[in-house]
């Protein structure tokens, strides 16, 4: 636990999971943040305000909560009990024009912001859904640039994704991206938002950064997130096949495990045979949400005009070594990672052919070849770099994941423990 | 006794028991194959079957009647053989022995403490009927006249008849009817009581249909002439031996008062129609008990259909000639889930014009939940599951051969089939503890239900289900346990085809609390549909009534569809009873007011004694 300090009154308030040190607000700008409910804007918030800035929350309220109450469950989650004077929420339509306010507030609003985080992204990765994810990444941002003009912003810092670079690059420059094949709707999207942001700022003369992280999980030090997809959905798969089959054989004698070849050895592995077809070799690009979030603090402070970072980590993971992290921890045998061009003709086990579907989305990524050129990064970050991802690591997570039920229970849990 | 006690929701008693019977006469059909009471069948008055005695004990207990000699004979009747529980729990989740046996007990104790018999009244009117129908089909005692004084409406007043009456023969009936004219009688036929509206209530005479019985298949007409007493479920199984189908309405509903009522419909309609539709011919008589032909020249013109909510019958209906259709073997049952009621319109309607498929209905949650769980504490968190969890809150069921299936497969929709159903059906308990459902919103955010195109999903399904008779029966009372294990290891109980042909499952509804549907027929238009669906919403919500949507059938080709939206109450909650009069009277006002406005939106009340009219003048005209 340690302490902030409020910005106007200069309270302390509390914030758990974290080192004591004191923050002054001295000197630090006043931020919009987009965002701030979603897995990194959060993160972000929380870190600003134990840092002593001052933020705006731009952000909507859902059917069935205001955005007072998304924002107050988050900060209990993050620890952060009082708030006075440092956190401003504002309501606001990212599609209407003045962002859906009253000129007098929208004035208001470009008048206290002195840099704004775009941090609201929709991050889903189906086809089925590109106009709603182009709705949100590209044409939202309309919004935002004609707010960060008008508020003649001293920064716009736009979060990004490391993949914007596209589905044919090796290695990946920090520049502004000019591919048009993708991996997923998501990408494609935010590509063509960095493009928008660039000529825009450009044309506009504002001062701007694109942060590109690689795949965020949770937090390296307690295992702790708030969102369990990524890397974290194959595995919560894994975990219910085996859950399912174990069942079957601990109840049902493995009436239907047993044609499949599905049984507990002598050491009580499950084992499963599970054969995940791979287009190529290649690793999973992961980095930590703690690491984003203090490499991100570092840029806002040092950051050059219009430079472009990748949060991305230089030891990325390989699907063996996950699935070898995965056998100790959930005591599963039998996964096999096999590099072919296409499964199509193979004839799979009901549990493969269900995990196959559950891969599916994120299989590209696990055979991932590109290599992050992160000169920018290093360079504002004094060499910052995120851990390798150990088993410790891995366990923390997956602890964590299964202790809040994949996110289910997230805030039950948390209020219980807390 | 316990008369003083509220009766709202609770069965824990005998009274409270019979005080929640929903009067849906399924006591009176063998649906579970588990035989239907021995002195129902035997003596034919509603009185000796559960449903009526359940009706004369809440008499009794709320002091409106007296200990007469039907009620010793109609409490001595039963032998407590415990059918009644098997087929009320399967619906209701009750146990009616409890009261059969506070029945015994209370008749007993009355004799015992010395009490006086009422005697029966010396009545010369009922002498004459019982010279037509002979001394054991009519009465006026007071024991039996009680247990008319229900319908399945429910909220009509009770009203106890005067004379209960069962004819034997339309020769009987003509008879009566004339007696009743000469000394100016009021007389009301009556079926089953299946009418929504309270119609099979009435002060006077109640002529009960249920000795009329005859069944005559004239199969190379693929027709049936079937007497007034005959079940839809009965019907259906005699056709389903011969190699046919009807189309039929609720199981209990008698076949040929259900198609003077209103027509018979169901998800069948689709492709077998609806009102005249359904039939070739029908014999009548009239008021003045001259009998009359439907297809003579001379004949009263009832394929005709006047826009009037308060008909007068045309006369009684005492048989009809039934049209039978043929069944093949390759029939089967598919449930195609949908996101939106919006989606799901567009599939009917599309496999209505195109003639896929031989019933069509989309369902909403509250009837699936409501259909598939055996207990209603179930039915709340299935519920919750298929629309939270599964993201299913529409469901459409088609009944159709391979070449239909195979057709909507080309379409693209994924869908359980009938292996997929029976693994969900019977491992029902196993989907309230699976972790593994919160996975399925992701599997579906390339293509909704993309899951089931997973080739071995049924494996799955089986191994994280687990699925089966033991387990289905799991919530069930203990004692009946055994018994609904064996049930539902027959096969057709969790056959699609054969639960949309006996619809025995239909009555689960009003287990919650009974249901009043508000129907009506109209085009299939997704704007239209929502705009009356959030309209009826908002109205119960404004007189805080249970409500959700029933279900959709599309008729004549896509053109239009029957449409039912669901109020549930309280009926022995006099406040929620004043609502739902309420809820539905304005309910009734907004479809009177759409169908000025829109020219093709008809209310169902406005078919009433008209369903034997031309489905085209129903819905054109």
């Amino acid at each position: 636990m340690y302490c902030t300090r409020d910005f106007a009154e200069k309270k302390t308030y509390c914030i758990h999971n974290s080192n004591p040190r004191i923050l002054t607000v001295k000197n630090k700008p006043t931020i919009a943040l987009t965002g701030a409910t979603g897995f990194l804007g959060s993160h972000l918030m929380a870190s600003m305000l134990s840092c002593g800035y001052k933020i705006i929350i731009l952000g909507r309220r859902t059917k069935e909560e205001t955005l007072q109450e998304r924002i107050s469950r988050l900060l209990q989650w993050f620890g952060i009990e009082e708030l006075t004077g440092q956190l401003e929420l504002v309501e606001i339509d990212f599609l209407k024009p003045m962002l859906g306010l009253p000129e007098a507030e929208y004035k208001k609003l470009c008048l206290n912001t002195e840099q704004i985080i775009h941090c609201a992204s929709d991050t889903s990765f189906a086809e089925r859904k590109r106009d709603i994810v182009f709705k949100t990444n590209v044409t939202s941002l309309e919004g935002i640039l004609e707010f960060a003009a008008n508020a003649h912003v001293t920064f716009l810092h736009y979060i990004s994704t490391a993949y914007v670079a596209g589905a044919n690059g090796t290695i990946c420059q920090e520049c502004i991206p000019c591919a048009s094949d993708f991996f997923n709707v998501y990408e494609e999207s935010k590509a063509r938002a960095e493009n928008m942001i660039y000529s825009f700022c450009k044309k506009e003369s504002i001062p701007f950064t694109i942060i590109r992280p690689s795949i965020v999980y949770g937090d390296s030090r307690t295992g702790r997130s708030l969102k369990f997809n990524a890397l974290y959905f194959p595995l919560q798969s894994l975990m219910y096949i085996r859950e399912i089959y174990l069942n079957d054989i601990q109840n049902h004698g493995g009436l239907k495990s047993n044609p499949h070849g599905i049984f507990i050895d002598k050491e009580g592995y499950l084992h499963l045979p599970l054969r995940i077809y791979l287009p190529q070799e290649g690793a999973l690009n992961l980095i930590p949400v703690d690491y984003f979030v203090n490499a991100t603090m570092k840029i806002i402070v040092n950051a050059s005009p219009g430079e472009i970072y990748h949060l991305t980590n230089n030891s990325p993971t390989t699907l063996e070594g996950i699935s070898a992290y995965n056998e100790r921890f959930m005591k599963i045998k039998g996964v096999e990672i096999i590099y072919a061009k296409s499964a199509d003709n193979v004839l799979r086990n009901p549990a493969e052919e269900l995990f196959d579907r559950f891969v599916e989305p994120y299989r590209l990524y696990l055979s991932d070849n590109r290599i992050f050129n992160r000169v920018n990064t290093d360079l504002v970050t004094d060499n910052f770099y995120p851990p390798e991802f150990t088993y410790e690591i891995f366990k923390n997570c997956m602890e964590y994941a299964i202790r809040v039920n994949w996110g289910e229970s997230i805030f039950v849990e948390e209020h219980r423990e807390s | 006794m316990q008369n003083n006690v509220n009766a709202s929701g609770n069965t824990e008693t005998p009274y409270k028991t019979a005080k929640n019977c929903r009067h849906y006469a399924m006591c009176k059909i063998d649906f579970l194959g588990s035989g239907v009471c021995t002195s129902g069948l035997e003596k034919q008055f509603v009185s000796y079957y559960p449903q009526g005695r359940m009706i004369l004990y809440e008499a009794l207990a709320e002091n409106k009647i007296s200990v007469t000699k039907k009620c010793v004979e109609i409490a001595n009747s039963c032998n407590l053989c415990g059918k009644c529980d098997l087929q009320c729990y399967f619906i209701n989740e009750m146990r009616p022995t409890k009261v059969m046996e506070a029945l015994k007990n209370h008749v007993e104790t009355f004799i015992k403490n010395g009490g006086k018999i009422k005697p029966p009244k010396d009545d010369n009117l009922l002498a004459e009927i019982r010279k037509i129908v002979g001394d054991n089909w009519a009465t006026n005692d007071e024991a039996i006249t009680v247990t008319y004084s229900h319908d399945v409406s429910p909220i009509s007043e009770p009203k106890i008849p005067d004379y209960v009456v069962m004819p034997n023969t339309k020769e009987e009936i003509a008879s009566l009817v004339k007696l009743f004219n000469k000394n100016n009688i009021p007389y009301t036929m009556r079926g089953n009581g299946q009418n929504l509206l309270g119609f099979a209530v009435h002060e006077g005479v109640i002529m009960d249909l249920n000795r009329m019985k005859t069944i005559e298949f004239d199969e190379k007409n693929w027709l049936v002439k079937v007497g007034p007493g005959v079940s839809a479920f009965d019907l259906q199984k005699q056709a389903q031996k011969k190699g046919f189908r009807i189309n039929a309405g609720e199981p209990a509903a008698l076949i040929c008062a259900n198609i003077m009522c209103s027509g018979i419909m169901s998800t069948f309609s689709t492709t077998y129609g609806i009102n005249a539709d359904n039939f070739i011919d029908a014999e009548f008589i009239d008021k003045d008990g001259a009998f009359f032909n439907l297809n003579d020249a001379s004949s009263p013109n009832l394929y005709a259909y006047q826009n009037l909510q308060h008909k007068n019958s045309p006369g009684i209906c005492v048989s009809a000639s039934i049209r039978l259709h043929p069944m093949t073997e390759d029939e089967s049952g598919i449930l195609v889930p949908f996101q939106t009621l919006d989606r799901a319109l567009g599939f009917i309607k599309d496999c209505a014009i195109r003639h896929i498929g031989l019933a069509l209905g989309i369902v909403g949650a509250e009837y699936i939940s409501a259909f598939l769980s055996p207990t209603k504490a179930m039915a709340s968190d299935i519920k919750d599951i298929f629309i939270h969890k599964l993201d299913i809150p529409y469901l459409v069921v088609v009944i159709g051969d391979r070449f239909a299936i195979r057709t909507i497969d080309e379409m693209g929709f994924p869908y359980f089939d009938q292996r997929l159903f029976n693994a969900l059906y019977l491992g029902l308990p196993s989907l309230k503890s699976a972790q593994w459902l919160n996975l399925v919103k992701e599997l579906s955010d390339d293509e909704p239900y993309s899951y089931l195109r997973i080739k071995s999903f049924a494996d799955l399904l089986e191994t994280a289900l687990s699925p089966s008779p033991a387990l289905y029966s799991q919530e069930i009372d203990p004692e009946l346990r055994p018994f609904f294990e064996r049930l539902f290891l027959l096969e057709e109980i969790t056959d699609l085809v054969w639960l949309n042909m006996y619809r025995i499952m239909s009555t689960r509804l009003g287990r919650k609390k009974p249901f009043l549907p508000v129907l009506i027929y109209l085009p299939i238009d997704p704007v239209l549909i929502n705009d009356l669906k959030d309209k009826f919403r908002l109205i119960a919500e404004k007189h805080q009534i249970d409500n959700d949507m029933g279900f959709i059938t599309p008729i004549d080709h896509g053109k239009r569809c029957i449409f039912e939206y669901d109020y549930f109450f309280d009926y022995n909650d006099p406040d929620e009873i004043k609502r739902i009069r309420l809820a539905a009277t304005e309910a009734n006002r907004l479809v009177d007011e759409y169908s000025i406005k829109t020219g093709t939106v008809k209310g169902h009340p406005y078919v009433l004694y008209q369903g034997f009219c031309r489905k085209e003048n129903l819905l054109y005209s």
